[in-house]
């Protein structure tokens, strides 16, 4: 074996380059592997193992205390399936306000006397448990951004009840948004009690559906909602969902191109190396001893190339997964053991079974055909696409050129491969920053709001006048007032907000995606995502709690919008909920040619606050980032093959190189045709990518969509134009020139004289 | 750098005191040389002597470490690559050993080819091609690619592209030593046939047979210096 390895050893020194670009596209290209398969990995593994951790509940179900009692509820509880159970808490809707403003949010709070238990273990991650009336405990992420309650804050309730934030615990099953005593809470006015279950069967939508069924038996009148573990299981994946889908598509593409290149790159060394093999032959190596040389000399770069790629993707897919797990209270989440093991077992493995054909045949080659074949003649169609460009018009060096990869067909194919998918891949990534980009700007409605306007006194400043004023100022187009009011969907703990439009909603308005604008009382529109997530439809309608009473809400539309738990509605349905109101937010379109800047200065004084309106969300920047880091590898990638083509080729034609010079072809010559060569491939390469990177968009994007949960208008699928498309046409060409360039450079630098003495 | 034309008739080629290393070896140590206009020449010595480095200097397909080389006017060390390759495809026909034809084109395109580089349509490149493979006796293999031609075939294809251009002078190194000596002959006479209509030629070969036919010098050389020069009276 160590003749192999001595023969390895020598052909990797022999081969730098060659063994540098095999390094090097093995290395991006784990790289980006490994992003995307951890990614994919732990966009579920964090959640499950956190919920496992505190028995999250996998269904919480919320029933009216007026119509059963805790015993009913503790034997309906009692159903085999069902693993632990908590409860039955008392549960309260408080509004918690400060000393000097009583109405504060509505919170659910739940009487609890501990925060262990055999479902939902808090995290109680600050300070202590409640334990005396007047203290209550805050449900909050320990990493989560937003609203933060100090230990010692304390809040009033509207009936004068006074409570004093004593510890801080996490609830990953939401169960609550604070919690008290169970003595407190029934001084808080208890309108529903919560029982928290973990079912022996819970993986799926109907098993979990199934135990509801059975824990619910009977109580049907009673129950006011539940949640289930798996929406907001899906609710944490779903940011990484989205950077899922489009990594799992550059993955594949990546993975795809490494393969091509490592396989194209060996079959060159086993092509560049016939006199090598014929030399190991005659020398005595078996065939399966050739075998292994070749196999050894490609694996020793992979192997360092995939040690180094794989170092280099955990530490890409560090600060990626812990944007996409924020808000699970999951901080430094890294790339799981088990996927760098398998991309660092698994990498290699494809690279040498890619290079397994080809070695293959080095193994098969006769001693004597291998020592003798200098120039292996090739096949007829080459030739004739030889002899018919001889006679064209072009310049001899571009159709010397265009003719090149005819002589070696299989290996063009796989070049051109290559270049497919850098192409496919640009071009997915222009045509998804585009798409995001409209996206976003369509969510952000820029360009229609121009100026954000609000009463300076605060959120409950508004007044009659700000309207008018607005509308009376000069360069005001369209006009927009909003107010936003705290209110809870029946059964649901999640905080919703119900915000009232007036004016000019046709022009300001969120664009509608199905069904219609809310213009009547009682009428509103949400994003996708609310729908999904409450099992909604259009038409649909659903009990909110606001204000004093409870009212019906019926669902008319479907708007583009990502404030997912925000209901929209027409200021009709304000009378409704608030007996007298006004906007504290106006949004702005100006006039053709009015300065924003001037219209802003211009409301100084008045009462109002212009500010311009917010910029892209950060978000859509990160996978912005990621996308064009990606294409970046890849077009990387892609030039890497054609530049290792091109070194392969000009060795191998070093005699005919020197031939050429010797009858006065001129360095630039040289260069045209060796560009062109290449060039010829990255054209034809970028006719067939730039379709297949457009259907990729179209089906890559919808399914990002759906991920995430977003209503995503078809029209902003189609983003490629004749420019756009031309300029792509042009990225293959750019990608096999640049990987072309450096080759042909050296090539027409070549020293005649020195190729005539080698040979 | 200044030149005196000793002779007189014009030189074609005019070397002084040309060396060349390679690393620590000396492939040429000080040669001199003129090769007037019509001359044949021929280049003898044993292996390694220098002979091939000789006609690269020539042909500027390598540079000497220092003296000048001056073919036809033109001062090489003065051009640039791309002077270079202009001044060959213009003054400078080549024949090697091995190695002279490309592979993927049949004789015709191979010999058209040397025009075309210097922009010649293809039809007159063909046109010139074919006539000059009918005067070397190769017409009817001009669709044939290298690979099915035979030795002496080649060569005469390769001589008609070295004569594409009209060159000054016709560089040949050892053009008969893959051939044998039947065959080997014919390539001689054929060089002769060419010096005899005035073309300027400079030759290696081992045959000293061959040498004394063709050539009206031969210049012999050793360890990169001309060992003995002679001229030959010519049948
Ligand atoms: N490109 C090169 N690099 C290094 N050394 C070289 C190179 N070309 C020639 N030499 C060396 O220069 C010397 C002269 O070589 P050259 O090829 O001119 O000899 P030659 O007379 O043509 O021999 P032969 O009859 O075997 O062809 C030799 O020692 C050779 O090894
Ligand atoms: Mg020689």
């Amino acid at each position: 074996m160590s003749a192999v390895w001595l023969a390895a050893r020598a052909a990797v020194r022999r081969r730098r380059l060659q063994t540098a670009v095999v390094g090097i596209v093995v290395g991006v290209c784990t790289t980006m592997t490994v992003v995307a398969v951890g990614l994919l990995a732990v966009s579920s593994g964090p959640f499950d193992r956190a919920y496992a951790q505190q028995r999250g509940a996998h269904l919480s179900v919320t029933y009216d205390r007026a119509k059963v009692t805790d015993a009913q509820l503790t034997s309906a509880a009692a159903w085999s399936g069902v693993e632990a159970v908590a409860g039955p808490f008392s549960q309260a809707t408080v509004e918690l306000g400060a000393a000097d403003r009583p109405r504060g949010m509505p919170l659910t709070v739940a009487g609890r006397a501990d925060p262990a238990g055999p479902v939902d273990r808090l995290n109680l991650w600050n300070g202590r448990w409640a334990t005396a009336p007047g203290e209550i405990v805050m449900n909050e992420n320990p990493a989560g951004p937003g609203f933060r309650a100090r230990i010692g804050d304390e809040f009033t309730t509207p009936d004068g009840v006074t409570l004093t934030v004593v510890g801080r615990a996490y609830s990953m099953s939401r169960s609550a948004d604070a919690w008290v005593t169970p003595g407190q809470i029934a001084a808080l006015n208890p309108s529903a009690t919560q029982l928290l279950y973990r079912f022996a069967e819970a993986g799926t939508t109907s098993a979990m559906r199934a135990g509801e069924a059975e824990v619910t038996r009977g109580l049907t009148g009673a129950r006011l909602g539940s949640t289930s573990y798996l929406v907001l299981r899906e609710e944490a994946a779903r940011e990484a969902a989205t950077y899922v889908t489009f990594l799992i598509a550059f993955g594949v593409l990546g993975l795809a191109v490494a393969i091509l290149i490592v396989g194209n790159v060996v079959s060159g060394a086993v092509v560049a190396g016939f006199r090598h093999i014929g030399v190991l032959k005659a020398l005595g190596f078996t065939p399966t001893q050739v075998l292994a040389v070749y196999l050894t000399m490609v694996s020793v770069p992979a192997v360092a190339g995939c040690a180094l790629g794989t170092a280099l993707g955990n530490v890409l897919a560090r600060p990626l997964l812990s944007q996409a797990f924020r808000n699970l209270g999951a901080e430094g989440i890294g790339v799981p053991l088990w996927v760098s093991v398998a991309v660092a077992l698994g990498v290699p493995l494809t690279v040498a079974l890619s290079a397994f054909v080809p070695a293959m045949r080095a193994r098969r080659l006769p001693a004597a055909e291998a020592i003798s074949a200098g120039s292996a003649p090739q096949s007829g169609g080459g030739l004739r696409v030889q002899r018919w460009l001889s006679g064209t018009r072009l310049p001899r060096a571009v159709s010397l050129g265009l003719g090149l990869p005819f002589a070696r067909p299989a290996r063009s194919a796989l070049t051109m491969a290559a270049v497919v998918l850098g192409v496919t891949s640009v071009t997915l990534a222009i045509g998804l920053a585009d798409s995001l980009t409209r996206y976003q700007r369509a969510e952000a409605r820029s360009g229609a709001v121009q100026v954000e306007a609000f009463p300076a006194g605060g959120p409950d400043a508004g007044s009659a006048g700000d309207e008018a004023l607005l509308r009376a100022a000069p360069g005001t187009r369209y006009l927009l007032g909003s107010l936003d009011l705290p209110v809870r969907q029946i059964g649901n703990t999640d905080q919703t907000m119900l915000r009232l439009y007036k004016g000019d909603t046709a022009a300001l308005g969120q664009r509608v995606l199905d069904g219609r604008w809310p213009s009547a009382v009682g009428e509103v529109a949400v994003a996708k995502r609310f729908l999904v997530q409450r099992g909604l439809s259009i038409g649909d309608s659903f009990a909110i709690e606001a204000g004093e009473g409870v009212t019906r809400v019926r669902v008319v539309g479907m708007v583009l919008f990502n404030e997912t738990e925000t209901i929209i509605a027409d200021w009709s349905t304000a009378a409704l909920v608030v007996p007298e109101a006004f906007p504290d937010r106006f949004e702005i379109q100006l006039t053709g040619g009015t300065d924003p800047r001037a219209y802003m200065d211009a409301l100084r004084g008045s009462g109002l606050m212009a500010v311009p309106p917010e910029g892209a969300e950060q978000f859509v920047v990160i996978v912005l980032v990621t996308v064009t880091l990606l294409t970046l590898m890849l077009a990387v990638v892609a030039a890497l093959g054609v530049f290792n083509t091109a070194v392969l080729s000009t060795r191998e034609r070093r005699r005919d190189l020197g031939m050429l010079k010797s009858i006065g072809m001129t360095p630039g010559q040289v260069v045209v045709m060796v560009v062109t060569s290449m060039a010829v491939l990255g054209a034809l390469g970028g006719l067939l990518g730039i379709p297949i990177g457009v259907a990729v968009h179209r089906v890559v994007l919808p399914a990002m969509a759906d991920a995430a949960q977003v209503g995503f208008p078809s029209a902003f699928l189609d983003v490629y134009e004749v420019p756009t498309l031309a300029l792509l046409a042009v990225a293959g060409v750019a990608i096999a020139a640049v990987g072309a360039l450096m080759p042909a450079r050296s090539a027409a630098r070549l020293t005649i004289a020195e190729v005539l003495h080698n040979e | 750098m200044t030149m005196s034309d000793e002779g007189n008739e014009p030189a074609v080629v005019q070397l002084s005191d040309v060396r060349k290393e390679y690393g620590d070896a000396v492939a040429l140590d000080g040669i001199s040389l003129r090769i007037r206009a019509g001359e044949a020449v021929a280049v003898m010595g044993p292996s390694g002597s220098g002979k091939s480095t000789l006609l690269n200097v020539i042909a500027g397909l390598d540079r000497p470490t220092s003296g000048s080389v001056v073919v036809h006017g033109d001062d090489l060390g003065r051009l640039d690559e791309k002077g270079l390759a202009l001044f060959r495809r213009r003054r400078i026909g080549m024949i090697f050993q091995f190695f002279n034809l490309i592979d993927d084109l049949p004789a015709l395109d191979n010999v058209a080819l040397a025009a075309q580089l210097a922009g010649v349509a293809a039809p007159h490149a063909r046109r010139r091609a074919l006539e000059l493979l009918d005067e070397l006796g190769v017409a009817g293999r001009r669709n044939t690619y290298p690979a099915q031609l035979s030795g002496g075939e080649r060569q005469r294809v390769a001589v008609a592209r070295a004569l594409m251009n009209r060159p000054a002078l016709l560089l040949a190194d050892e053009p008969t030593g893959a051939l044998d000596s039947r065959v080997g002959e014919q390539v001689m006479d054929l060089l002769l046939d060419l010096n005899q209509i005035g073309q300027t030629l400079l030759m290696v070969t081992h045959d000293e047979r061959l040498a004394t036919r063709c050539a009206s010098r031969v210049i012999e050389i050793v360890d990169g210096r001309v060992a003995r020069e002679r001229t030959l009276e010519r049948a």
